[in-house]
Protein backbone atom coordinates (compact mmCIF):
# COMPACT_ATOMS: atom_id res chain seq x y z
CA UNK A 1 0.00 0.00 0.00
CA UNK A 2 2.62 2.49 1.08
CA UNK A 3 4.97 1.45 -1.63
CA UNK A 4 2.30 1.72 -4.27
CA UNK A 5 1.49 5.23 -3.12
CA UNK A 6 5.09 6.19 -3.44
CA UNK A 7 5.23 4.92 -6.98
CA UNK A 8 2.10 6.74 -8.03
CA UNK A 9 3.35 10.26 -8.47
CA UNK A 10 6.10 12.50 -7.24
CA UNK A 11 3.66 14.94 -5.66
CA UNK A 12 0.02 14.17 -4.98
CA UNK A 13 -2.15 17.25 -4.44
CA UNK A 14 -5.13 15.10 -3.47
CA UNK A 15 -3.18 13.73 -0.50
CA UNK A 16 -2.38 17.26 0.62
CA UNK A 17 -6.01 18.33 0.37
CA UNK A 18 -7.08 15.25 2.34
CA UNK A 19 -4.66 16.19 5.13
CA UNK A 20 -5.13 19.97 5.29
CA UNK A 21 -5.96 19.89 9.02
CA UNK A 22 -2.75 18.01 9.69
CA UNK A 23 -0.76 20.45 7.56
CA UNK A 24 -2.21 23.44 9.36
CA UNK A 25 -1.44 21.89 12.78
CA UNK A 26 2.19 21.28 11.86
CA UNK A 27 2.65 24.75 10.37
CA UNK A 28 1.31 26.22 13.57
CA UNK A 29 3.58 24.01 15.66
CA UNK A 30 6.50 25.08 13.49
CA UNK A 31 5.73 28.76 14.02
CA UNK A 32 5.28 28.28 17.77
CA UNK A 33 8.61 26.45 18.11
CA UNK A 34 10.32 29.17 16.03
CA UNK A 35 8.61 31.98 17.91
CA UNK A 36 9.60 30.65 21.33
CA UNK A 37 13.17 30.05 20.17
CA UNK A 38 13.50 33.59 18.81
CA UNK A 39 11.74 35.22 21.76
CA UNK A 40 13.73 33.40 24.42
CA UNK A 41 16.90 33.68 22.34
CA UNK A 42 16.44 37.43 21.94
CA UNK A 43 15.80 37.89 25.66
CA UNK A 44 18.92 35.92 26.66
CA UNK A 45 20.99 37.58 23.90
CA UNK A 46 19.86 41.03 25.07
CA UNK A 47 20.93 40.34 28.63
CA UNK A 48 24.28 38.87 27.55
CA UNK A 49 24.82 41.79 25.14
CA UNK A 50 24.19 44.34 27.86
CA UNK A 51 26.74 42.53 30.01
CA UNK A 52 29.20 42.42 27.11
CA UNK A 53 28.71 46.14 26.39
CA UNK A 54 29.02 47.09 30.01
CA UNK A 55 31.98 44.86 30.83
CA UNK A 56 33.97 44.71 27.64
CA UNK A 57 36.19 41.93 28.82
CA UNK A 58 33.21 39.57 29.02
CA UNK A 59 32.49 39.90 25.29
CA UNK A 60 35.25 37.44 24.37
CA UNK A 61 34.09 34.63 26.68
CA UNK A 62 30.43 35.23 25.76
CA UNK A 63 31.08 34.85 22.04
CA UNK A 64 33.37 31.92 22.72
CA UNK A 65 30.68 29.99 24.62
CA UNK A 66 27.83 30.87 22.26
CA UNK A 67 30.15 30.14 19.34
CA UNK A 68 30.86 26.69 20.78
CA UNK A 69 27.11 26.06 21.15
CA UNK A 70 26.64 27.19 17.55
CA UNK A 71 29.29 24.74 16.37
CA UNK A 72 27.73 21.63 17.98
CA UNK A 73 25.95 19.54 15.33
CA UNK A 74 22.22 19.76 16.05
CA UNK A 75 21.75 16.00 15.84
CA UNK A 76 24.41 15.45 18.49
CA UNK A 77 23.00 18.15 20.73
CA UNK A 78 19.54 16.60 20.71
CA UNK A 79 21.04 13.14 21.29
CA UNK A 80 22.80 14.47 24.39
CA UNK A 81 19.70 16.23 25.70
CA UNK A 82 17.11 13.50 25.26
CA UNK A 83 18.33 11.40 28.25
CA UNK A 84 18.00 14.51 30.43
CA UNK A 85 14.95 16.37 29.16
CA UNK A 86 13.25 13.67 27.13
CA UNK A 87 11.37 13.93 23.83
CA UNK A 88 9.96 17.29 24.80
CA UNK A 89 9.44 20.83 23.60
CA UNK A 90 12.02 21.81 26.20
CA UNK A 91 14.67 19.64 24.53
CA UNK A 92 13.84 21.17 21.16
CA UNK A 93 13.92 24.71 22.49
CA UNK A 94 17.22 24.32 24.35
CA UNK A 95 18.77 23.41 21.03
CA UNK A 96 16.95 26.01 18.97
CA UNK A 97 17.63 28.85 21.41
CA UNK A 98 21.31 27.90 21.63
CA UNK A 99 21.70 28.33 17.90
CA UNK A 100 20.22 31.86 17.86
CA UNK A 101 22.47 33.31 20.56
CA UNK A 102 25.70 33.88 18.66
CA UNK A 103 24.01 35.60 15.73
CA UNK A 104 21.80 37.77 17.94
CA UNK A 105 24.52 38.81 20.40
CA UNK A 106 26.93 39.70 17.59
CA UNK A 107 24.33 41.88 15.91
CA UNK A 108 23.09 43.57 19.07
CA UNK A 109 26.64 44.45 20.16
CA UNK A 110 27.63 45.54 16.64
CA UNK A 111 24.43 47.58 16.35
CA UNK A 112 24.97 49.43 19.60
CA UNK A 113 28.69 49.89 18.89
CA UNK A 114 27.75 51.28 15.48
CA UNK A 115 25.83 54.20 16.95
CA UNK A 116 27.69 57.41 16.09
CA UNK A 117 29.72 58.43 19.18
CA UNK A 118 28.75 62.06 18.54
CA UNK A 119 25.13 61.07 19.16
CA UNK A 120 25.87 59.39 22.48
CA UNK A 121 28.11 62.28 23.50
CA UNK A 122 25.37 64.79 22.72
CA UNK A 123 22.85 62.67 24.64
CA UNK A 124 25.08 62.36 27.70
CA UNK A 125 25.99 66.05 27.48
CA UNK A 126 22.32 66.98 27.62
CA UNK A 127 21.72 64.90 30.72
CA UNK A 128 20.71 61.41 29.60
CA UNK A 129 21.33 58.71 32.19
CA UNK A 130 22.86 55.38 31.12
CA UNK A 131 19.58 53.47 31.13
CA UNK A 132 17.57 56.02 29.15
CA UNK A 133 20.47 56.42 26.74
CA UNK A 134 20.35 52.68 26.07
CA UNK A 135 16.60 52.33 25.64
CA UNK A 136 15.76 55.65 24.00
CA UNK A 137 18.80 56.33 21.84
CA UNK A 138 21.15 53.38 21.37
CA UNK A 139 18.63 50.57 21.03
CA UNK A 140 16.35 52.34 18.50
CA UNK A 141 19.36 53.33 16.41
CA UNK A 142 20.72 49.78 16.53
CA UNK A 143 17.39 48.28 15.41
CA UNK A 144 18.26 47.88 11.72
CA UNK A 145 21.36 45.81 12.62
CA UNK A 146 19.53 43.89 15.38
CA UNK A 147 16.64 43.03 13.07
CA UNK A 148 19.10 41.97 10.39
CA UNK A 149 20.46 39.49 12.95
CA UNK A 150 16.96 38.43 13.89
CA UNK A 151 16.22 37.65 10.23
CA UNK A 152 19.25 35.39 9.93
CA UNK A 153 18.40 33.71 13.24
CA UNK A 154 14.77 33.23 12.14
CA UNK A 155 15.68 31.62 8.82
CA UNK A 156 18.23 29.38 10.54
CA UNK A 157 15.77 28.38 13.26
CA UNK A 158 12.96 27.57 10.83
CA UNK A 159 15.27 25.18 9.00
CA UNK A 160 16.49 23.70 12.25
CA UNK A 161 12.99 23.07 13.61
CA UNK A 162 12.54 20.33 11.01
CA UNK A 163 15.42 18.44 12.63
CA UNK A 164 13.54 18.35 15.94
CA UNK A 165 11.10 15.96 14.24
CA UNK A 166 13.60 13.34 15.37
CA UNK A 167 12.67 14.02 18.99
CA UNK A 168 8.95 14.08 18.37
CA UNK A 169 8.59 17.80 17.66
CA UNK A 170 9.52 19.27 14.33
CA UNK A 171 6.54 21.19 12.88
CA UNK A 172 6.50 20.55 9.17
CA UNK A 173 9.64 18.44 9.64
CA UNK A 174 7.20 15.76 10.75
CA UNK A 175 6.15 15.28 7.10
CA UNK A 176 9.74 15.06 5.93
CA UNK A 177 10.62 12.42 8.52
CA UNK A 178 7.46 10.35 7.92
CA UNK A 179 7.89 10.68 4.17
CA UNK A 180 11.41 9.33 4.49
CA UNK A 181 10.24 6.42 6.61
CA UNK A 182 7.44 5.56 4.19
CA UNK A 183 9.29 6.38 0.96
CA UNK A 184 6.47 8.81 0.23
CA UNK A 185 7.82 11.69 -1.80
CA UNK A 186 4.73 13.88 -1.48
CA UNK A 187 5.30 14.29 2.24
CA UNK A 188 9.01 14.99 1.83
CA UNK A 189 8.35 17.63 -0.80
CA UNK A 190 5.48 19.11 1.20
CA UNK A 191 7.55 19.40 4.39
CA UNK A 192 10.48 20.89 2.55
CA UNK A 193 8.36 23.37 0.59
CA UNK A 194 6.46 24.47 3.69
CA UNK A 195 9.69 24.98 5.62
CA UNK A 196 11.16 27.11 2.83
CA UNK A 197 7.92 29.01 2.44
CA UNK A 198 7.79 29.72 6.17
CA UNK A 199 11.40 30.93 6.15
CA UNK A 200 10.80 33.30 3.25
CA UNK A 201 7.54 34.59 4.74
CA UNK A 202 9.04 35.26 8.16
CA UNK A 203 12.08 36.88 6.57
CA UNK A 204 9.91 39.24 4.55
CA UNK A 205 7.71 39.94 7.58
CA UNK A 206 10.76 40.94 9.63
CA UNK A 207 12.02 43.12 6.80
CA UNK A 208 8.67 44.92 6.76
CA UNK A 209 8.85 45.21 10.56
CA UNK A 210 12.26 46.85 10.25
CA UNK A 211 10.90 49.35 7.71
CA UNK A 212 7.98 50.10 10.00
CA UNK A 213 10.07 50.76 13.10
CA UNK A 214 12.80 52.79 11.36
CA UNK A 215 10.89 55.42 9.38
CA UNK A 216 13.78 57.88 9.73
CA UNK A 217 16.18 55.65 7.81
CA UNK A 218 14.43 56.06 4.47
CA UNK A 219 14.09 59.83 4.45
CA UNK A 220 16.95 61.70 2.93
CA UNK A 221 17.55 65.30 2.02
CA UNK A 222 16.24 66.12 -1.42
CA UNK A 223 19.22 68.37 -2.08
CA UNK B 1 35.43 89.00 39.85
CA UNK B 2 34.80 85.92 41.94
CA UNK B 3 31.45 87.27 43.15
CA UNK B 4 30.03 87.81 39.70
CA UNK B 5 31.61 84.80 38.00
CA UNK B 6 29.01 82.52 36.43
CA UNK B 7 31.59 79.85 35.77
CA UNK B 8 34.74 79.58 37.81
CA UNK B 9 37.67 77.20 37.38
CA UNK B 10 40.15 77.14 40.25
CA UNK B 11 43.38 75.20 39.82
CA UNK B 12 41.69 72.64 37.60
CA UNK B 13 43.91 69.77 36.54
CA UNK B 14 43.29 66.72 34.41
CA UNK B 15 45.73 63.87 34.09
CA UNK B 16 44.37 61.08 31.93
CA UNK B 17 45.03 57.54 33.13
CA UNK B 18 48.24 56.17 31.67
CA UNK B 19 49.65 59.60 30.97
CA UNK B 20 52.38 61.39 32.89
CA UNK B 21 51.81 64.86 31.52
CA UNK B 22 48.64 66.66 32.50
CA UNK B 23 46.17 67.47 29.70
CA UNK B 24 45.12 70.53 31.70
CA UNK B 25 47.45 71.95 34.31
CA UNK B 26 46.17 74.01 37.26
CA UNK B 27 43.89 76.13 35.11
CA UNK B 28 42.25 79.08 36.83
CA UNK B 29 39.75 81.11 34.89
CA UNK B 30 36.50 83.00 35.55
CA UNK B 31 33.65 83.65 33.18
CA UNK B 32 31.32 86.52 34.01
CA UNK B 33 27.58 86.24 33.59
CA UNK B 34 26.45 87.00 30.05
CA UNK B 35 29.97 86.78 28.70
CA UNK B 36 31.21 84.79 25.71
CA UNK B 37 34.66 83.39 26.31
CA UNK B 38 36.57 81.40 23.75
CA UNK B 39 39.11 78.71 24.55
CA UNK B 40 41.56 78.58 21.69
CA UNK B 41 44.88 76.90 21.12
CA UNK B 42 46.73 74.26 19.13
CA UNK B 43 45.66 70.61 19.31
CA UNK B 44 46.69 69.04 22.59
CA UNK B 45 46.14 72.28 24.50
CA UNK B 46 43.30 70.74 26.50
CA UNK B 47 40.61 73.15 25.35
CA UNK B 48 37.98 70.48 24.73
CA UNK B 49 39.01 68.65 27.90
CA UNK B 50 38.52 71.88 29.83
CA UNK B 51 35.08 72.37 28.31
CA UNK B 52 34.00 68.83 29.10
CA UNK B 53 35.13 69.16 32.70
CA UNK B 54 32.61 71.96 33.17
CA UNK B 55 29.68 69.59 32.45
CA UNK B 56 31.59 66.63 33.87
CA UNK B 57 31.75 64.58 30.69
CA UNK B 58 35.33 64.43 31.90
CA UNK B 59 35.99 64.43 35.63
CA UNK B 60 38.90 66.62 36.76
CA UNK B 61 41.69 65.03 38.76
CA UNK B 62 42.22 68.20 40.75
CA UNK B 63 40.85 71.67 41.42
CA UNK B 64 37.34 72.98 41.69
CA UNK B 65 34.74 74.12 39.17
CA UNK B 66 31.65 76.11 40.10
CA UNK B 67 28.69 77.10 37.96
CA UNK B 68 26.49 79.88 39.36
CA UNK B 69 28.35 79.50 42.63
CA UNK B 70 27.63 75.79 43.05
CA UNK B 71 30.33 73.15 42.90
CA UNK B 72 29.58 71.02 39.84
CA UNK B 73 30.14 67.87 41.86
CA UNK B 74 27.36 68.85 44.31
CA UNK B 75 24.64 67.37 42.10
CA UNK B 76 24.52 64.17 39.99
CA UNK B 77 26.18 64.73 36.61
CA UNK B 78 22.99 64.20 34.58
CA UNK B 79 21.15 66.85 36.59
CA UNK B 80 24.00 69.31 36.16
CA UNK B 81 24.06 68.70 32.41
CA UNK B 82 20.35 69.43 31.99
CA UNK B 83 21.07 72.95 33.24
CA UNK B 84 23.92 73.52 30.80
CA UNK B 85 23.39 73.84 27.05
CA UNK B 86 25.78 71.70 25.02
CA UNK B 87 26.62 71.99 21.32
CA UNK B 88 29.27 69.86 19.62
CA UNK B 89 30.90 70.09 16.22
CA UNK B 90 29.21 67.00 14.80
CA UNK B 91 25.99 68.35 16.35
CA UNK B 92 24.88 64.81 17.21
CA UNK B 93 21.20 65.19 16.37
CA UNK B 94 19.22 62.03 17.07
CA UNK B 95 18.54 60.62 13.59
CA UNK B 96 15.50 58.62 14.72
CA UNK B 97 13.73 61.64 16.11
CA UNK B 98 12.08 64.49 14.30
CA UNK B 99 13.53 67.98 14.57
CA UNK B 100 10.77 68.91 17.01
CA UNK B 101 11.55 65.91 19.22
CA UNK B 102 15.27 66.64 19.02
CA UNK B 103 14.71 70.19 20.23
CA UNK B 104 12.42 68.86 22.97
CA UNK B 105 15.16 66.59 24.39
CA UNK B 106 16.05 68.42 27.59
CA UNK B 107 12.50 69.63 28.40
CA UNK B 108 11.43 65.97 28.15
CA UNK B 109 14.23 64.88 30.46
CA UNK B 110 13.09 67.57 32.86
CA UNK B 111 9.53 66.29 32.67
CA UNK B 112 7.80 69.34 31.21
CA UNK B 113 4.20 68.80 30.17
CA UNK B 114 3.35 68.33 26.48
CA UNK B 115 1.77 71.71 25.90
CA UNK B 116 4.68 73.59 27.39
CA UNK B 117 7.14 71.56 25.29
CA UNK B 118 5.21 72.15 22.08
CA UNK B 119 5.07 75.89 22.74
CA UNK B 120 8.78 76.02 23.49
CA UNK B 121 9.69 74.04 20.35
CA UNK B 122 7.64 76.42 18.18
CA UNK B 123 9.31 79.39 19.84
CA UNK B 124 12.82 77.98 19.25
CA UNK B 125 12.13 77.06 15.62
CA UNK B 126 11.36 80.72 15.08
CA UNK B 127 14.24 81.95 17.22
CA UNK B 128 16.91 80.14 15.22
CA UNK B 129 15.22 81.05 11.96
CA UNK B 130 14.10 77.61 10.80
CA UNK B 131 11.09 77.22 8.52
CA UNK B 132 7.77 76.49 10.10
CA UNK B 133 6.91 72.80 9.60
CA UNK B 134 10.56 71.83 9.92
CA UNK B 135 9.82 70.19 13.28
CA UNK B 136 8.18 67.23 11.55
CA UNK B 137 11.21 66.40 9.40
CA UNK B 138 14.09 64.08 10.29
CA UNK B 139 17.72 65.30 10.65
CA UNK B 140 18.79 63.43 7.49
CA UNK B 141 16.49 65.71 5.48
CA UNK B 142 18.26 68.91 6.56
CA UNK B 143 21.30 70.78 5.23
CA UNK B 144 24.41 71.22 7.36
CA UNK B 145 23.52 74.79 8.24
CA UNK B 146 19.99 73.84 9.24
CA UNK B 147 21.27 71.01 11.42
CA UNK B 148 23.63 73.39 13.17
CA UNK B 149 20.70 75.71 13.93
CA UNK B 150 18.71 72.77 15.29
CA UNK B 151 21.70 71.88 17.47
CA UNK B 152 21.70 75.39 18.93
CA UNK B 153 17.92 75.34 19.39
CA UNK B 154 18.18 72.00 21.18
CA UNK B 155 20.85 73.37 23.52
CA UNK B 156 18.71 76.42 24.27
CA UNK B 157 15.51 74.44 24.83
CA UNK B 158 15.34 74.54 28.61
CA UNK B 159 16.73 78.09 28.64
CA UNK B 160 19.97 77.20 30.44
CA UNK B 161 21.97 80.16 31.74
CA UNK B 162 25.21 78.53 30.58
CA UNK B 163 26.12 77.12 27.18
CA UNK B 164 29.14 75.04 26.25
CA UNK B 165 30.01 74.93 22.57
CA UNK B 166 32.72 72.67 21.14
CA UNK B 167 33.70 73.87 17.65
CA UNK B 168 30.04 74.64 16.98
CA UNK B 169 30.65 76.02 13.49
CA UNK B 170 33.31 73.50 12.47
CA UNK B 171 31.15 71.21 10.35
CA UNK B 172 29.89 73.73 7.79
CA UNK B 173 31.56 75.42 4.84
CA UNK B 174 33.20 78.85 5.35
CA UNK B 175 30.36 80.91 3.84
CA UNK B 176 27.68 79.22 5.91
CA UNK B 177 30.00 79.41 8.93
CA UNK B 178 30.34 83.21 8.70
CA UNK B 179 26.57 83.55 8.44
CA UNK B 180 25.92 81.22 11.38
CA UNK B 181 28.50 83.10 13.47
CA UNK B 182 26.73 86.39 12.74
CA UNK B 183 23.35 84.87 13.51
CA UNK B 184 24.67 83.47 16.74
CA UNK B 185 26.11 86.81 17.83
CA UNK B 186 22.74 88.38 17.07
CA UNK B 187 21.03 85.70 19.15
CA UNK B 188 23.48 86.17 22.02
CA UNK B 189 22.89 89.93 22.01
CA UNK B 190 19.26 89.15 22.87
CA UNK B 191 19.74 86.14 25.16
CA UNK B 192 22.83 87.11 27.21
CA UNK B 193 23.87 83.55 27.94
CA UNK B 194 27.15 82.76 29.62
CA UNK B 195 29.03 80.90 26.92
CA UNK B 196 32.25 78.95 26.76
CA UNK B 197 33.19 78.23 23.16
CA UNK B 198 36.05 76.06 21.98
CA UNK B 199 37.73 76.57 18.62
CA UNK B 200 41.10 76.06 16.97
CA UNK B 201 40.45 79.04 14.71
CA UNK B 202 41.94 82.27 16.07
CA UNK B 203 39.82 84.38 13.71
CA UNK B 204 36.67 82.76 15.07
CA UNK B 205 37.94 83.34 18.60
CA UNK B 206 38.52 87.04 17.93
CA UNK B 207 35.15 87.42 16.26
CA UNK B 208 33.05 85.55 18.81
CA UNK B 209 34.75 86.15 22.14
CA UNK B 210 34.21 88.92 24.65
CA UNK B 211 37.36 87.43 26.08
CA UNK B 212 39.71 84.88 24.61
CA UNK B 213 41.75 82.35 26.58
CA UNK B 214 44.79 81.22 24.67
CA UNK B 215 45.94 77.79 25.85
CA UNK B 216 49.25 76.12 25.20
CA UNK B 217 49.93 72.38 24.96
CA UNK B 218 49.32 70.75 28.34
CA UNK B 219 46.50 73.12 29.21
CA UNK B 220 48.64 76.09 30.18
CA UNK B 221 46.84 79.42 30.07
CA UNK B 222 49.08 81.85 28.19
CA UNK B 223 46.78 84.85 28.03
CA UNK B 224 43.17 85.60 28.91
CA UNK B 225 41.86 88.95 27.84
CA UNK B 226 39.64 90.86 25.43
CA UNK B 227 40.58 90.08 21.80
CA UNK B 228 41.57 93.67 21.18
CA UNK B 229 43.99 93.69 24.06
CA UNK B 230 45.47 90.32 23.14
CA UNK B 231 46.11 91.57 19.63
CA UNK B 232 47.53 94.86 20.90
CA UNK B 233 49.70 93.35 23.61
CA UNK B 234 50.41 89.66 23.21
CA UNK B 235 51.65 88.37 26.56
CA UNK B 236 54.54 86.34 25.19
CA UNK B 237 56.13 84.95 22.02
CA UNK B 238 53.79 81.93 22.01
CA UNK B 239 50.71 84.13 21.85
CA UNK B 240 52.37 86.38 19.30
CA UNK B 241 53.15 83.38 17.15
CA UNK B 242 49.68 81.89 17.58
CA UNK B 243 48.02 85.14 16.53
CA UNK B 244 49.93 85.06 13.25
CA UNK B 245 51.78 87.73 11.33
CA UNK B 246 48.67 89.75 10.44
CA UNK B 247 47.82 90.91 13.94
CA UNK B 248 47.35 94.50 12.77
CA UNK B 249 44.79 93.48 10.16
CA UNK B 250 43.01 91.27 12.72
CA UNK B 251 42.77 94.23 15.08
CA UNK B 252 41.19 96.30 12.33
CA UNK B 253 38.33 93.83 12.14
CA UNK B 254 37.52 94.59 15.78
CA UNK B 255 37.17 98.36 15.31
CA UNK B 256 33.94 99.81 13.95
CA UNK B 257 34.13 102.80 11.66
CA UNK B 258 31.68 104.62 13.93
CA UNK B 259 34.27 104.58 16.70
CA UNK B 260 36.93 106.48 14.81
CA UNK B 261 37.23 110.05 13.66
CA UNK B 262 36.62 110.64 9.98
CA UNK B 263 38.35 113.16 7.75
CA UNK B 264 36.46 115.58 5.51
CA UNK B 265 38.03 114.06 2.38
CA UNK B 266 38.61 115.62 -1.07
CA UNK B 267 35.21 117.21 -1.00
CA UNK B 268 33.98 120.67 -1.91
CA UNK B 269 30.59 122.35 -2.13
CA UNK B 270 28.78 122.57 -5.47
CA UNK B 271 29.38 126.31 -5.44
CA UNK B 272 33.18 125.95 -5.08
CA UNK B 273 35.65 127.05 -7.73
CA UNK B 274 37.72 124.69 -9.85
CA UNK B 275 40.83 125.92 -8.05
CA UNK B 276 39.37 124.91 -4.69
CA UNK B 277 38.49 121.48 -6.11
CA UNK B 278 42.05 120.95 -7.38
CA UNK B 279 43.44 121.94 -3.99
CA UNK B 280 41.18 119.40 -2.28
CA UNK B 281 42.32 116.67 -4.69
CA UNK B 282 45.96 117.51 -4.11
CA UNK B 283 45.53 117.33 -0.33
CA UNK B 284 44.48 113.68 -0.60
CA UNK B 285 46.47 112.76 -3.68
CA UNK B 286 43.41 111.44 -5.52
CA UNK B 287 42.22 111.84 -9.12
CA UNK B 288 38.62 112.73 -8.25
CA UNK B 289 36.76 115.29 -6.26
CA UNK B 290 33.62 114.90 -4.24
CA UNK B 291 30.85 117.44 -4.67
CA UNK B 292 28.58 117.81 -1.67
CA UNK B 293 24.87 118.55 -2.11
CA UNK B 294 22.77 120.79 0.14
CA UNK B 295 21.02 117.70 1.54
CA UNK B 296 24.28 116.16 2.74
CA UNK B 297 24.55 113.77 -0.22
CA UNK B 298 27.76 113.36 -2.16
CA UNK B 299 28.64 112.72 -5.79
CA UNK B 300 31.97 112.79 -7.53
CA UNK B 301 33.70 113.76 -10.79
CA UNK B 302 37.09 112.93 -12.32
CA UNK B 303 39.70 115.66 -11.94
CA UNK B 304 40.42 115.37 -15.69
CA UNK B 305 36.89 116.46 -16.46
CA UNK B 306 37.21 119.75 -14.59
CA UNK B 307 37.30 122.92 -16.67
CA UNK B 308 40.49 124.98 -16.60
CA UNK B 309 38.87 127.56 -14.40
CA UNK B 310 35.49 128.78 -13.19
CA UNK B 311 33.15 126.91 -10.87
CA UNK B 312 31.76 123.39 -10.60
CA UNK B 313 28.20 124.60 -11.20
CA UNK B 314 27.58 122.70 -14.45
CA UNK B 315 29.32 119.46 -13.48
CA UNK B 316 27.11 116.39 -13.17
CA UNK B 317 28.42 114.39 -10.21
CA UNK B 318 28.19 110.59 -10.28
CA UNK B 319 26.89 108.61 -7.33
CA UNK B 320 29.28 106.54 -5.20
CA UNK B 321 29.09 102.84 -5.70
CA UNK B 322 31.34 102.09 -2.75
CA UNK B 323 29.65 103.05 0.48
CA UNK B 324 30.81 102.07 3.91
CA UNK B 325 28.69 102.59 6.99
CA UNK B 326 29.43 103.04 10.66
CA UNK B 327 28.73 99.31 11.20
CA UNK B 328 31.57 98.24 8.93
CA UNK B 329 34.98 97.55 10.39
CA UNK B 330 38.26 99.27 9.69
CA UNK B 331 39.32 96.06 7.97
CA UNK B 332 36.65 96.64 5.34
CA UNK B 333 37.65 100.30 5.12
CA UNK B 334 41.26 99.31 4.49
CA UNK B 335 40.14 96.87 1.83
CA UNK B 336 38.31 99.71 0.08
CA UNK B 337 41.32 102.00 0.33
CA UNK B 338 43.76 99.57 -1.20
CA UNK B 339 41.55 97.88 -3.77
CA UNK B 340 39.65 100.77 -5.44
CA UNK B 341 40.55 103.83 -7.45
CA UNK B 342 38.97 106.02 -4.80
CA UNK B 343 42.11 105.56 -2.62
CA UNK B 344 40.08 106.64 0.40
CA UNK B 345 37.05 104.98 1.96
CA UNK B 346 33.93 107.16 1.84
CA UNK B 347 31.54 106.60 4.76
CA UNK B 348 27.81 107.24 4.54
CA UNK B 349 24.87 107.17 6.87
CA UNK B 350 22.17 106.20 4.40
CA UNK B 351 22.57 108.92 1.72
CA UNK B 352 24.29 111.35 4.01
CA UNK B 353 28.04 111.63 3.55
CA UNK B 354 29.92 111.50 6.85
CA UNK B 355 33.57 111.66 5.83
CA UNK B 356 36.38 109.48 4.60
CA UNK B 357 39.00 107.14 6.03
CA UNK B 358 42.51 107.18 4.61
CA UNK B 359 45.25 104.56 4.85
CA UNK B 360 47.15 106.85 7.20
CA UNK B 361 44.08 107.38 9.37
CA UNK B 362 43.40 103.63 9.60
CA UNK B 363 47.02 102.88 10.44
CA UNK B 364 46.97 105.55 13.15
CA UNK B 365 44.16 103.67 14.94
CA UNK B 366 46.31 100.62 15.59
CA UNK B 367 49.74 102.18 15.86
CA UNK B 368 48.80 104.79 18.46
Amino acid sequence: MILSQARDAFFRWDWVFDHLDDVWDKVREHLVLTGIALGVGLAIAMVLSVIALRYRRSYGPITWVTGALYAIPSLALFAFLVPITGFSVLTAEIGLVSYTLLILIRNIVAGIDGVDPAITEAALGMGYGRRRLFFEIELPLALPVIIAGLRIAAVTTIGLVTVTALIGQGGVGFFILRGLNRFFSTEIVLGTALSVLLAVTVDVALLLLERAVTPWARRRAAA
Amino acid sequence: MADTAMISLAGVTKVFPGSDAPAVDRLTLDVAEGEVIVLVGPSGCGKTTTLKMINRLIEPTGGRITVAGDDVTAVPAHELRRRIGYVIQQIGLFPHRTIGDNIATVPRLLGWDKRRIAARVAELIELVDLEDGMQHRYPAELSGGQRQRVGVARALAADPPVMLMDEPFGAVDPIVRARLQDEFLGLQARLHKTIVLVTHDIDEAIKMGDRVAILNVGGVLEQYDAPFRILAEPANPFVEDFLGSDRGIKRLSLISIRDVELEPGPVVAATASVAEARAAMDRYGVAWVGIGGDDGSLGWVWGDDLAAEGTLADMEPRPFRIRLSGDDSLREALDTVISTHAKVAPVFDGDRFLGVLTAEGISREIVQ
